[in-house]
């Protein structure tokens, strides 16, 4: 009975270290959202969820989940490819390539579609191209689950270049020589030795791209394609019906938390940790024509994610300097998505932090469900987020409303995801050993983090930090509902002015959001870093 | 750990900011554009200053709605008379004072004077001059015929504006008719779906569609950039017993919980004044709600067409009824 006891107690204390406890509270401020769906939710009637659950959702379910499949196969593709292509082969303009395939992060959905639609039409630049070639007949329009796929394809498809990427360039040679040795082919070795080594990168990188394309408002509001977070956003705004909506993102929710649970699933049952030892990776230097091949497939895939809308925003904007229609007022709206974006990754990266290591550590179901529920942000609708937020600070808060931290707190619950999938990816390559020594050497728990973790994480922190100030910079629909008064960031003015058609207008605050990114990426991306951890 | 607090601090600092007072707030549903030479008269005239925090209006009803007693708007302006009867309806307003609201015509008002129309716009035709197929075209009715296939455009079903349109049509033909229309213009629709009206307004001007059904100030809009786009304006509906031109209204609203209703109110008189009306008109080509100031000069006069006769305030009440009928029908 005394033994059970103390048994029990252990495993009570073994959880609720600071790490847990810490790991709770941001759990739960992640989950304030959710409990609004669910409470909303409840208040629906029985008709009503058979009503929706038989005229909407067959549709919203197709709609959603084709869309998904067909970003994640993109985003594999091109992410895959272009991040092999960087890391084992040594060529002219390698570290431009880098920058053209990291830069369309910098750049909305939103303004992606906005930009394509216009590049596409008989008179824009890509559509006179298509009729001079192909003639007037089958212009391809954007307006359909293919244009929606390949506007967030081309958004998204950088993620997983990032992390695969950083993968890449943290194997070692060892097993791939030795699986050479042993006689397998080059290919055989890519899907024996590197495509399973790389899997949880591909897979971390696939869960951001398809959670983004759930709960994507931008582009498909734009390109007017019915996916869950559009019928939800349509659903509260046009018709006051919050409880329909609260209901149809709490079926999102579920259809999101399962494709985690199961990405999760595959992701569990491997977890490499390399030894200090071996030999990294060299690139090999392409020859000409290989050059040649490699620039023709990346050079394709920056025209069209990077170089192309960039040269569109680059036009307008000259159109709206020669115009004097850059302001003061402008530069105060650059100030202020700056502003908020340093804070919001500030603090999300600080609160990803007792997240990932608490994760990284224990492997149960406490820890587990705390994972799932901070990822909350990135399977809820933005517009939804915002609403949830919005009751929370009325109800228990109210002196906060207005003021910043209560967008502050809606963007780092929104991008904490983000925070905690880089930062647990580092953790996850950290050998558990390093911090038993650290900790059999003398050092306090808090001075081991410090000390000993918290260097080896410096490339999970800085692209936890990196990704939310991006996402944050780029954010709209949360944005919208709870800025201060009279607080008007970047992606408020492109959405403003792009509703207007003031191309004129849009197009330089959309060039400013890629010039703020430029900073950041750069320290993200600074000559060496890829060798740092 | 120092160097953690004082991050901490450097990154929570500007939050403690705290918003200066003294002025009046406006939740603005309408672009910048068209409101803020208004704003910037009154505050020349009167030294109140305005804040402008813009949105789409059927979104910053929500948040005036969810704010309730917390919110710290003064005035809502919308660009749909449906979000202000809207409004009114949940009782997010406060009655605007007689003197104020005797300026504008009640029908662009509503009952309780919780809201006053600012300035109208007319849902027209835009035709393209060469085409022969829009000859007998002459009301909105005709886009259904089915003559008329693949030549028609239309913005998408969640535009307010043609939202308040079928409402209009809805009121003065039956439930049914309104039905078969919009089934019939779906058959014609091909791919005459556009998610803005100037690019309806552009289609027509190229020739890759016939006719397009938006508000009368983007024909004009489009031809001060283009002077000889062949395009011209088609007032639908005007012959014996026809319904006549559907009317919106943009307009403007106290905030039940303001904390200055009586600065507020002085910005009201002042948007509902003549020179306030006369600078509305000019910025947008829209009609002044207000009687004995002229709209814009390339517009078609007010009073030289038939309007149809529908209390503004209904627009709202038939919300929802019209999005249920034209998600039955299934319109893009």
């Amino acid at each position: 009975m005394n033994a059970q006891l103390s048994g029990y107690a252990y495993w009570l204390a073994s959880r609720f270290t600071t790490r847990g406890l810490l790991t709770l509270l941001i759990v739960s401020l992640a989950a304030i959202p959710l409990f609004f769906v669910i409470h909303s939710s409840l208040q629906l009637s029985v008709e009503r969820w058979f009503s929706l659950w038989t005229s909407r959702l067959p549709g919203l379910i197709w709609n959603t989940l084709t869309l998904a499949v067909l970003v994640a196969v993109g985003a594999f593709v091109l992410g895959v490819s272009s991040a092999w292509l960087i890391v084992r082969r040594e060529f002219a303009g390698r570290r431009l390539a880098i920058w053209l395939l990291v830069l369309p992060l910098t750049i909305p959905t939103y303004v992606f579609a906005h930009i394509y639609t216009i590049l596409l039409e008989p008179t824009g630049w890509l559509g006179r191209l298509w009729i001079a070639l192909f003639g007037e007949a089958g212009l391809p329009d954007l307006y359909n689950v293919f244009g929606v796929g390949f506007v967030l394809s081309l958004a998204g498809f950088s993620y997983v270049f990032l992390l695969v990427r950083d993968a890449l360039s943290r194997t070692h040679q060892n097993l791939e020589d030795a699986a050479r040795i042993q006689g397998a082919s080059p290919t055989r070795v890519f899907w024996r030795i590197n495509l399973p080594m790389l899997r949880p990168a591909i897979a971390a990188g696939l869960a951001l791209v398809v959670l983004h394309v759930l709960s994507d408002f931008g582009a498909v509001s734009m390109l007017r394609y019915q996916t869950f977070t559009l019928s939800i956003y349509l659903q509260m705004n046009g018709r006051f019906d919050y409880q329909a909506a609260a209901g149809l993102s709490l079926i999102l929710v579920s259809l999101s938390m399962t494709f985690l649970v199961v990405e999760r699933f595959f992701r569990k049952r491997q977890r490499y940790y390399s030894s200090a030892q071996s030999r990294k990776v060299e690139p090999r230097p392409a020859g000409f024509t290989e050059q040649m091949l490699i620039w023709a497939w990346l050079g394709l895939i920056t025209l069209f994610a990077f170089v192309l809308p960039l040269a569109w925003m680059l036009v307008w904007s000259w159109q709206a300097w020669i115009k004097d229609m850059i302001d003061i007022a402008f530069w105060g709206y650059v100030g202020n998505s700056l502003l908020i974006s340093f804070m919001a990754a500030s603090l999300a990266m600080l609160a990803g932090l007792p997240v990932a290591l608490y994760h990284a550590r224990r492997r149960d179901f406490l820890s587990n469900a705390c994972i799932q529920f901070s990822s909350i942000g990135f399977v809820l609708p933005g517009p939804v987020i915002a609403l949830g937020i919005l009751a929370f600070v009325l109800a228990a808060v109210p002196n906060i409303y207005g003021g910043m931290l209560v967008l502050v707190l809606a963007m780092v619950i929104r991008f904490l995801p983000l925070a905690v999938q880089s930062l647990e990816s580092t953790v996850q390559q950290l050998t558990p050993s390093v911090e038993q020594a650290g900790r059999s050497l003398g050092a306090g728990p808090l001075q081991n983090l410090w000390r000993v973790m918290l260097p080896m994480m410096r490339g999970g922190l800085i692209s936890a930090w990196v990704l939310v100030f991006i996402d944050t910079l780029k954010e709209l629909p949360a944005t919208l509902l709870l800025r201060p008064t009279g607080f008007d960031t970047l992606p408020v003015r492109i959405w403003i002015e792009a509703s207007e058609e003031m191309l004129e207008l849009a197009a330089p605050a959309a060039l400013m959001l890629v010039m703020g990114t430029l900073p950041v990426l750069w320290f993200l991306m600074r000559p060496g870093s890829e060798h740092s951890s | 750990m120092r160097f953690l607090i004082s991050f901490l601090m450097v990154v929570l600092l500007p939050v403690m900011q705290v918003q200066a007072a003294d002025e009046l707030l406006v939740y603005s549903g309408r672009s910048d554009k068209f409101v803020k030479p208004v704003m910037d008269a009154f505050s020349r005239a009167t030294g109140i200053k305005v804040v402008l925090h813009a949105g789409s209006s059927t979104a910053l009803l929500n948040k005036l709605q969810l704010e309730g007693k917390r919110s710290q708007a003064d005035i809502y302006i919308s660009n749909d008379a449906g979000n202000l009867q809207k409004g009114a309806d949940l009782k997010l307003f406060r009655a605007i004072p007689k003197n104020i609201a005797r300026n504008v015509p009640s029908n662009y008002r509503s009952k309780q004077n919780d809201w006053l129309g600012l300035s109208a716009r007319a849902r027209v035709l835009v035709v393209n001059s060469h085409d022969p197929v829009v000859k007998g075209v002459n009301s909105v009715f005709d886009l259904a015929k089915p003559a008329l296939k693949g030549k028609i455009a239309l913005t998408h079903s969640g535009n307010e504006s043609y939202i308040a349109g079928v409402s209009v049509y809805m009121q003065l033909k039956d439930k049914k008719f309104v039905s078969q229309w919009l089934n019939g213009m779906k058959q014609n629709l091909d791919d005459g779906v556009f998610n803005k009206h100037s690019k309806i307004v552009k289609a027509v001007a190229s020739g890759k569609k016939a006719v397009g059904l938006v508000n009368h100030y983007y024909i004009y809009r489009h031809l001060e950039k283009h002077p000889d786009a062949p395009i011209r304006i088609l007032l639908p509906d005007q012959a014996k017993g026809g319904i006549g031109v559907a009317w919106n209204v943009a307009g403007a609203a106290i905030t039940r919980y303001s904390k200055k209703p009586a600065v507020a109110e002085k910005l009201m008189a002042f948007m509902v004044s003549k020179e306030g009306q006369k600078l509305f008109a000019s910025v947008n080509r829209e009609y002044p709600t207000r009687p004995g100031i002229s709209a814009a000069r390339e517009v078609p006069a007010v009073g030289s067409f038939k309007v149809a006769d529908i209390p503004m305030a209904s627009l709202g009440h038939l919300r929802n009824d019209t999005l249920d009928l034209i998600e039955a029908v299934g319109m893009p």
